[in-house]
This record gives C-alpha cells, sequence and structure tokens, in this order.
C-alpha cells in the first residue's frame, strides 16, 4: 500500500478520511496475510436462503436502507421435485400440510354433517389431483408475492446456489450452472433443512419424502410412512382422512422431545382409526414390483428386537425419518465457520452469531433450537435490527408454543411432563389434568374419552404455570392464548380465577381439580 | 419471432381468445373501457398502459399479450361481473401471465421492474 500521505488539492476532512481509511486497509491487509481486500463491499448483508428466517431478515435489513441480496435455490429432490422462493414452510411444510390436514378435516365432518341433519345421497369420494392443483395454486402465489415483495424492497434476489469461497465472498450458481461472486460485509446464513434417506437399497429411487409428497401428480394410493416424527404422524394423519389406507412403520418411541404421555394418546387415537402401526421395525429394502403412477413397491423390514424379518406391498413409501441441515456443501471451511460434525448443526450464541464475527445463522440449522417458521422469522427480525436500529432485543426461545397437526391435533407450550419431573423434582410439580368432549362431537357421537387437558404448575414458584397440553380439536388456536399468558407468568390461581367461555373446549383449563397425584 | 397483440373486449372474446392461443405464454392487461374520444373511465389504467407497453419487448418469444377491456364502469363495480367470478380479478388495470398465480394489480402495473420480472420469470 502506498504511504499514506494525501495529495495536496484534497479538503482537510476528505484527506484525514483518506488517512485513516488507507491505515485501516494496512491493519487488514496484515490481519489476512495479504490478500486482496476490496475497498467496499457489494452488499451490506448477503442472506444466504430464501425461507421463513431469510426472508424476515432480508425484508427487514431493506426497511434500514441496507443494501441486501438473498440466494435461494431448491437442490431437486432424487426424483426431481423442486419449487418456488419462500423455503420449507410455504412451499414443502406447514402451508401445504395445513391445507391437507384441513382436507381431511373436511372429510371427517362431511361424515359428521349427516348426524346435524344434512342429506345426500351420493357417498363423499376424493379427488387427490383437484386438492393438490388448489394447494399449489395457492402455494404459486406466495412464491409470487415474495418475489414482488422483494423488488418491491430493492432487495436483490437471484435463484442460485451460494457458498463461501474465501472471506466475505460467496459463488452463486444459477441453473444453467453459471457462477458470479459477491462480497458482503456480513452473512446471515439460513439454508434450513433436508428430509433424511434412510440409506438402504432402492430408497433414493423408489421412496418419496415430505418434499415429494405435497405436489405429487398422482394419488399415493396405499403408502408405507416411515418414521415417528411429527411429519410422520401428521402425513399419515391426513393421508388416511382423505381415504387411503396408511400403514406406519416406526422404529422405537413415537415424537421423541415431545411430552410422551400426550405422544401415546395421540398414537392411540390414530391407531383406533384406521391407521395401521408396524413397532419396532425398519425398512432394510425397498423394491419396485411395478412401475406406475404409483407403482407397486415391496419393502423388507427387520425387527428392532429380534431376528424377525417381515414384507409388505405398498403403492408409496414416505420417509420421515428426520431432517439433516444444509450446512456441509456451503463452503464453511473456507470462511472458518465451526459445525457441529455429527448433526451438522451450527452452534452460535445468543446473538446467533457463528465463530466468525461477521457471519450469523438463524432457523432450523441453529443447534438446541427449535425448528419453527415463528422462531427463525423472530430472530431474523430480531437480529437485524440489533445489526443495523441500535437495538438490544434478543430472541428469547424459551416458552415457545407449537401444534402438532395429526388427526387430533396436540398444543403444547413449555415443559413436558418428563422435563419438568427432570428440572424440578417429581414432588415439586402439580399436574391437572382432565379428558373432555367437545360439544361438535357429541351428536355425532365421536369418542368421549380422547380430548385430554394438561397443565404442570411449580408448586414452589407459586404453582406458576410452566407447562400447557391440549389434545383436542384447533388445538392451535387453543394454545396461542394460553402462551401468552405463561409469558406472563400465569398461575394456577390466576387461572382458576379466569371464567370460561361456554361451550368451548379451552374453558377445561379454567376448570381443572383433578391432580396426578390424587390418583 | 417476437410477440403479437391482441385486443378484445368483454370476458367472452377474452376467454375465447386465451383458449386459441393454448400452449403459448399468455400476458394479459386488464383495464377500464375508453370512451368515444379515447379517455378511459380508470385513471389508474391510464398511466399503467404505457408503462407497460413499454416492457413488452421482455416478452419471451412467441409470447401473446392480450389487451382485454373490461366494460363500463358500472359493469367493473358490480361484484358479480365474470372478471370477477372467473379470473378472479380485484382490480384493474391488472397485468398477469395466464394459468398461472403471478399478477401485478393497480399501482403495482406503474412499477417497470415488476412489470419486467413478471414478463421475464419462469
Amino acid at each position: 500500500v502506498a504511504k499514506a500521505t494525501p495529495p495536496a488539492n484534497l479538503t482537510s476532512g476528505n484527506a484525514q478520511k483518506l488517512q485513516e481509511g488507507t491505515c485501516k486497509l494496512q491493519k487488514l491487509l496484515e490481519m489476512n496475510g495479504h490478500m486482496q481486500v476490496p475497498h467496499s463491499y457489494d452488499f451490506d448483508l448477503i442472506v444466504i436462503g430464501g425461507g421463513s428466517g431469510g426472508l424476515a431478515a432480508a425484508k427487514e435489513a431493506a426497511k434500514y436502507d441496507k443494501k441486501v441480496m438473498v440466494l435461494d435455490f431448491v437442490t431437486p429432490t432424487p426424483l426431481g421435485t423442486s419449487w418456488g422462493l419462500g423455503g420449507t414452510c410455504v412451499n414443502v411444510g406447514c402451508i401445504p400440510k395445513k391445507l391437507m390436514h384441513q382436507a381431511a378435516l373436511l372429510g371427517q365432518a362431511l361424515q359428521d354433517s349427516r348426524k346435524f341433519g344434512w342429506q345426500f345421497t351420493e357417498e363423499v369420494k376424493h379427488n387427490w389431483m383437484a386438492m393438490t392443483e388448489s394447494v399449489q395454486n395457492y402455494i404459486g402465489s406466495l412464491n409470487w408475492g415474495y418475489r414482488v415483495a422483494l423488488r418491491e424492497k430493492k432487495v436483490t434476489y437471484e435463484n442460485a446456489y451460494g457458498e463461501f469461497v474465501r472471506p466475505h465472498t460467496v459463488k452463486a450458481t444459477n441453473k444453467r450452472g453459471i457462477e458470479k461472486l459477491y462480497t458482503a460485509k456480513r452473512f446471515l446464513i439460513a439454508t434450513g433443512e433436508r428430509p433424511r434417506y434412510l440409506g438402504i437399497p432402492g430408497d433414493k429411487e423408489y421412496c418419496i419424502s415430505s418434499d415429494d409428497l405435497f405436489s405429487l401428480p398422482y394419488c399415493p394410493g396405499k403408502t408405507l410412512v416411515v418414521g415417528a416424527s411429527y411429519v410422520a404422524l401428521e402425513c399419515a394423519g391426513f393421508l388416511a382422512g382423505l381415504g387411503l389406507d396408511v400403514t406406519v412403520m416406526v422404529r422405537s418411541i413415537l415424537l421423541r422431545g415431545f411430552d410422551q404421555d400426550i405422544a401415546n394418546k395421540i398414537g392411540e387415537y390414530m391407531e383406533e382409526h384406521g391407521i395401521n402401526f408396524i413397532k419396532q421395525f425398519v425398512p432394510i429394502k425397498v423394491e419396485q414390483i411395478e412401475e406406475g403412477t404409483p407403482g407397486r413397491l415391496k419393502v423388507t423390514a427387520q425387527s428392532t428386537v429380534g431376528d424377525q424379518i417381515i414384507e409388505g406391498e405398498y403403492n408409496t413409501v414416505l420417509l420421515a425419518i428426520g431432517r439433516d441441515a444444509c450446512t456441509r456443501k456451503i463452503g464453511l471451511d473456507k470462511v472458518g465457520v465451526k459445525i457441529n460434525e455429527k448433526t451438522g448443526k451450527i452452534p452460535v450464541n445468543d446473538e446467533e452469531q457463528t465463530n466468525v464475527p461477521y457471519i450469523y445463522a438463524i432457523g432450523d440449522i441453529l443447534q438446541d433450537k427449535l425448528e419453527l417458521t415463528p422462531v427463525a422469522i423472530q430472530a431474523g427480525r430480531l437480529l437485524v435490527q440489533r445489526l443495523y436500529a441500535g437495538a438490544t432485543i434478543k430472541c428469547d426461545y424459551v416458552n415457545v408454543p407449537t401444534t402438532v397437526f395429526t388427526p387430533l391435533e396436540y398444543g403444547a407450550c413449555g415443559y413436558s411432563e418428563e422435563s419438568a419431573v427432570e428440572k424440578f423434582g417429581e414432588e415439586n410439580i402439580e399436574v391437572y389434568h382432565s379428558y373432555f368432549w367437545p360439544l361438535e362431537w357429541t351428536v355425532p357421537s365421536r369418542d368421549n374419552n380422547k380430548c385430554y387437558a394438561k397443565i404442570i404448575c411449580n408448586i414452589q414458584d407459586n404453582e406458576r404455570v410452566i407447562g400447557f397440553h391440549v389434545l383436542g380439536p384447533n388445538a392451535g388456536e387453543v394454545t396461542q392464548g394460553f402462551a401468552a399468558a405463561i409469558k406472563c407468568g400465569m398461575t394456577k390461581a390466576q387461572l382458576d380465577n379466569t371464567i370460561g367461555i361456554h361451550p368451548v373446549c379451552a374453558e377445561i383449563f379454567t376448570t381443572l381439580s383433578v391432580t396426578k397425584r390424587s390418583g | 419471432m417476437g410477440w403479437e397483440e391482441k385486443r378484445v373486449h368483454g370476458y367472452g372474446e377474452f376467454a375465447e381468445t386465451a383458449q386459441r392461443c393454448h400452449g403459448r405464454p399468455i400476458f394479459a392487461l386488464f383495464c377500464g373501457d375508453k370512451d368515444a374520444a379515447g379517455r378511459s373511465w380508470c385513471p389508474d389504467c391510464v398511466t399503467a398502459e404505457p408503462i407497460v407497453r413499454k416492457e413488452l419487448h421482455n416478452m419471451p418469444d412467441g409470447s401473446v399479450f392480450i389487451y382485454c377491456l373490461v366494460g363500463d364502469r358500472a359493469y367493473w363495480k358490480d361484484p358479480n361481473n365474470e372478471f370477477r367470478k372467473n379470473l378472479k380479478l380485484t382490480g384493474v388495470p391488472t397485468l398477469l401471465k395466464y394459468g398461472t398465480p403471478q399478477k401485478l394489480v393497480e399501482e403495482e402495473c406503474f412499477k417497470a421492474e415488476l412489470v419486467r420480472m413478471l414478463f421475464t420469470e419462469d
């Protein structure tokens, strides 16, 4: 670098700036071993991943007039499925899942309706293509909406695969293989996850995942769902609700990480409502008997507790055994970002910063954080506000409410029973519970002993409600309000003092009196 | 090969023309009718039209651009008119790519960048 003596014709202010700038440049060159360091970057922020977290952060940064780029690219599934801008939630997650769950609920409602006096002579049948077309059309309008929103907010978007090539630099490769380099002062990794495969013969050739299911151009027919995750149970649930023959193959327990008392009730309900469960087996081979849309597949499975081998024939095999973070092929080694080698997840501090100060991460790829859209969105927005608007608020990952949209829906906030026992000790928690019968289920004679409410209270802290669990219709709607109450530190006494709304399912929570302790 | 424009008036003519052009990329701009002196009852349509026309060269080869006058103001205000019912149009001007959820409505049509994006997006 030339010596820092400014030319004579600069004003003193500019001369000073030039001097300071050159000194900074010298320091940077020393730090980076005399590599090429740009005087200015192409962007203030480059976001890798245009999903829930990435888009929320990008739009927020644009509000503060930052120059932002979003790189989003979907690597097609083994079967060739791909989708537009918006990430997992919009395209192959929450949105299509909830719509198809609704389709299944409507089927049930049609059955119930006869008892309420509706008369129709034809049997009711479901058309997979008609449903999928409507769902995909809606998703298409969301993809387009995001394109328009980014353009209007002046966020640069490229449909290209982003990977780090050296500090402060990413390479973006579009679907035609054309590569471009971009630099930025800061980066946000929000690349999310993709479904895991089993690693057995025939898995990638013949099995589908949730990435393929929601746009499948033919009815899946008789389906084997492999897995016990909420993805597996939700998909099995709505497929059965649409009238398909569904079997779920489970290696060990259902809904690992969720309250197991409730998880078992969910499983029982599904079994009683026509879904077959094969427990303690894992597939070891998938073969094609006949091609077609759908074709016929033969699945061979092995017991996890003995030598038994079983075989079954299905039209479709849906793998839902877990999701893996997309962090292994984005050049993180080139910039020194540490990941958990075993899980692929990225550890961050409480400000979503990786071990490299100018690189941040949000969403499903984070280690030890809940994999939920609203969490990613909140984390993304708050991060950007801290970076560019002088804010100090950090994302609160405690008491995040969730809902599992199985045929019997499950809403939860706070501790599961087992984690409350582990943290506070069984003698220090009080569990109040009750079954309930939704009024809407009485007339059509639906189950009177399946819907269930449970709260967990901390005896040593004024019986503060630390866990909320509801199993029943509209669980998500019921849980949202209680999540706010829990955030305010609601106690059992305050809950009891709240007058119920009648006749609704949620009112049960205002009259809970029976404890598990009382037997 | 370029692109070609077709001018239609009313829903019937629009539907027939779109049918005939099936298989080609179809873009359509819906505007309010013009009176004998060439003035539209829809001021936003007056603003949008030249902006849209300036970007037409961005459409892929073989495209059809349908310029559709929807009817008079009274017809348009009727919540049950065929455009609202069948095409789910909510306002004029509307610029859309037929057969896809991609569309720009009212002031969105004033932005050349968005119009260009609609014509070039795949």
